[in-house]
């Protein structure tokens, strides 16, 4: 790390990065994408459960590059008192990301984004959850990225679905979800960054009760046809089958053997791209 | 291995009556925990794995005084709320950090319990396990209860809450026992593998198995129920504190009653 | 967990010291088992995370240039971030960083600091422009006790694997690196605590409700001291001081046995 002085810095020629001058080719004749995948091929999701002691409930999630860590604590009293409702409990999620999730550091004060993914996520698990058993609380959500590269908030409430259901909270079912969208005209299945960045990108994370198919999260960005909406749709609710049954095996991996139930350093190692 | 299930997985299709922990959408039943299936000829019903204690009539409960109010006690017991005890329901003078046992009469839409039957404890400690594992603890005719008294010589007082009040004897192994059950509550034959375990670690435990039925493991678990008149005879025979089950939780097999222990 | 309960650990805390013995029969100045693992976060320049026992620390380093301070307009700079995550205790709020936090993050930046473990100068890029920046972020994800150790030896072994980004023109090249952060000493930090009348090393989080003071000290490879800082409503007499430091400079070994493997 040599100290350039002034001067030399002005000599030295502006470069433009390769990168973005080419025209990448986002699926190519073969259907594969930049990475690899097919169009409806989700990347590969790994979930561990019950990673934090403390918690009533938690969950480690790999997605991709994507990095979670979930912990529910409640039912518990609802402070401040002001706040609980004495017909249900109150669902309070909080989506954060650590500084060096991101590739530039992320300012550790929560921004706006992390606001209203919080409040559109503790949304979803509101109609999940059977919150009429238990008046007067709270349950408390916390979610944080330790890595990511697009669809994070996704990745967050499929891992907080897990880790509510480790903590024994009734639900009607676990929310699944994917992000699906468009680039360079083709509708495809969770995108990665380099696809979100597309010059004609959509990215519209979705999440359902995957039994009813009750939507319960959907976000959209970008500019879609309803001939889009639909489609991606269902691509969307065939991809969101596969999650939802590796939340299903990481769960029962909990309990397969006595050792497991001690300290569950062990992954659920999947291919998370294979569709049903 | 009993049949394990996620909450939103259906449990059945045929007609019958959702028990515990099932609910019934668009004609169909299905699970709304993560617990394993308890699937019987007229209900059907979820024994949750994990969760904190929800109060219920008749459970006897291991609780921690928490503040005193001009007519009563606020209870701390492992719920989500805390539990109400009359001074008139008391004879001692308590104080906040007491250790007590309590009979839980009434239970609020608030989820909180009115308690009676309070009996207070002096030393010892408090063992905290998941309220879904107790049965196990006190196992059928509270056989696995035996196993651990004569294995450690300790005595011990299971709350259903899921908090075990326990004073001298080998308390580490005690301890250690406790979380093998929590561990592997879900599994078959635990009270043979208890007795060996403690009989490992401590080799004065004697093999003294209380009579069990013929077929044991594959069995479905059976939940007990009020009023059964075997359950009647055992209660008799038990001391004032222990009380009968209620129909909750993972047990071996049959349908016997199971004290609180004490 | 509800205080009544953990009161009633406590006390058995307290006996248990007073009998020279721990709840979980570890001896007086011994450790838990330490544990690092490096594979936190792809977008981290270095990162790792620290298990001592079930207590769970992350921490993560970003390196970035900036401008530098006009009164040293050659030398980089390191700042020290702590976050008490909701999610590692149910002690612990959502909301901007509690004291808590501001003083593991303080003390864990004095002793890399102090140690001048790390060659500023070394870190400037255009004289008066750009040099270095490393933002080392601590998370906790489970509270067990003792997050000050866990917390400096997790930022220690991220800087230890920092990469530094490739420069063009003063932006940073994503994806691409050149050479690594070079620390000239690894400095770690041992508390110890007052429980009772007795000195006891690595405490859980039962223990830290029976402690009546800490002292944490941060120990070079070479035995230098670089940082100090007593906490807690307790006091320390002079040779019970003297004593922790020899517990920290025994037990500084050990863990940097862990920073190892």
């Amino acid at each position: 790390m040599a100290i350039k002085k002034k001067e030399e810095k002005e000599k030295t020629e502006k470069k433009k990065s390769p990168k973005s001058e080419e025209k990448l080719e986002y699926v190519n004749k073969q259907g594969k994408r930049l990475d690899g995948r097919t169009v409806e091929e989700t990347r590969p999701i790994k979930i561990t459960v019950g990673v934090v002691p403390s918690a009533d409930g938690s969950c480690y999630l790999e997605w991709g590059q994507n990095k979670v860590i979930a912990a529910v604590y409640g039912p518990r009293e609802c402070l401040p008192k002001h706040t609980a409702s004495p017909y249900k409990a109150v669902v309070r999620y909080t989506y954060r990301m650590a500084t060096f999730s991101v590739p530039d550091r992320k300012n550790p004060r929560p921004g706006r984004r992390d606001v209203e993914i919080s409040k559109v996520s503790a949304e979803a698990f509101e109609k999940a959850i059977f919150t009429e058993k238990f008046p007067n609380t709270a349950i408390d959500i916390f979610v944080e990225v330790l890595d990511s590269n697009a669809g994070t908030r996704i990745a967050a409430l499929t891992t907080a679905s897990v880790a509510l259901a480790d903590a024994g909270i009734p639900m009607r079912d676990l929310v699944a979800g994917v992000a699906v969208g468009r680039a360079d005209g083709h509708i495809i299945v969770d995108l990665n960054k380099y696809e979100e960045d597309a010059p004609d990108a959509v990215d519209m994370p979705i999440a359902i009760l995957p039994n009813s198919e009750e939507i319960v999260l959907l976000q959209m960005d970008g500019l879609f046809s309803k001939k889009e909406w639909q489609q991606a749709r269902q691509l969307a609710f065939a991809a969101i089958k596969n999650v939802h049954a590796l939340q299903k095996q990481a769960l029962l991996k909990k309990y397969e053997n006595s050792e497991s139930a001690e300290k569950p350093e062990k992954t659920e190692k999947t291919n998370g791209s294979d569709v049903q | 291995m009993k049949k394990i299930i996620v909450p939103g997985e259906l449990v059945s299709s045929e007609r019958k009556r959702p028990g515990d922990h099932v609910f019934l959408q668009n004609g169909r039943m299905y699970s709304d925990v993560l617990g394993i299936l308890d699937d019987r000829p007229g209900e059907v019903s979820v024994v949750p794995l994990e969760g904190c204690y929800a109060p219920r009539r008749d459970d006897v409960i291991v609780g921690v005084i928490s503040s005193e109010k001009a007519t009563g006690y606020m209870v701390s017991l492992n719920s989500f709320t805390q539990s109400f005890v009359s001074k008139k329901d008391v004879r001692e003078q308590m104080k906040p950090g007491f250790v007590i046992s309590a009979r839980v009469m009434d239970v609020n839409e608030m989820k909180e319990a009115e308690l009676s039957q309070v009996r207070v404890f002096f030393g010892g400690e408090i063992i905290s396990v998941s309220p879904v594992k107790i049965p196990r603890v006190i196992g059928k005719n509270a056989s696995m209860l035996e196993v651990l008294k004569r294995g450690t010589n300790s005595t011990i007082m299971v709350g259903r809450n899921g908090w075990i009040w326990a004073k001298g004897g080998n308390m580490p192994l005690l301890i250690s026992a406790i979380k093998k059950i929590e561990a592997e509550a879900h599994f078959e034959n635990l009270t043979i593998k208890l007795q060996d375990f403690l009989a490992l670690s401590n080799k004065s435990v004697r093999p003294q198995m209380p009579a069990m039925p013929a077929a044991q493991g594959g069995l479905r678990p059976q939940l007990g129920k009020i009023g059964d008149n075997k359950m009647n005879e055992d209660n008799a025979a038990m001391k004032p504190e222990a009380e009968a089950l209620g129909k909750n939780g993972m047990q071996d097999d049959s349908d016997e009653s199971d004290s609180n222990g004490y | 967990m509800i205080s009544q309960f953990l009161d009633l650990k406590t006390d058995k805390v307290l006996q248990s010291i007073r009998d020279g013995k721990r709840l979980d029969g570890r001896k007086l100045d011994e450790y838990r088992p330490v544990s690092i693992s490096k594979d936190v976060s792809v977008n981290a320049e270095g990162a790792a995370r620290v298990r001592i026992g079930e207590t769970d620390v992350i921490v993560g380093v970003k390196m970035l240039p900036m401008k530098p301070f006009p009164d040293s307009p050659n030398d980089g700079s390191l700042s020290v971030g702590a976050e008490l995550l909701p999610i590692a205790s149910p002690t612990f709020e959502t909301g901007p960083p509690s004291e808590e936090s501001i003083e593991i993050a303080r003390v864990v930046d004095r002793g890399i600091r102090e140690s001048k473990c790390i060659d500023f100068k070394s870190w400037g890029i255009v004289e008066e422009e750009l040099a270095w920046n490393a933002f080392v972020d601590i998370y906790a994800i489970n509270h067990d006790g003792n997050l000050f150790d866990a917390s400096a030896l997790a930022a220690i072994a991220a800087l230890s694997d920092t990469k530094i980004p490739k420069l063009e023109d003063g932006k940073v090249v994503k994806g691409e690196f050149e050479g690594k952060l070079k620390l000239s000493r690894k400095p770690l930090l041992c508390t110890i605590a007052k429980i009772g009348n007795s000195l006891v090393a690595d405490t859980t989080f039962a223990e830290e409700r029976a402690q009546s003071a800490r002292f944490s000290v941060a120990v070079t490879e070479d035995e230098y001291l670089s940082a100090f800082q007593k906490g807690g409503l307790g006091s320390f007499t002079a040779s019970e001081i003297d004593s922790a430091i020899d517990m920290a400079l025994k037990n500084s070994k050990d863990l940097r046995k862990a920073m190892k493997d």
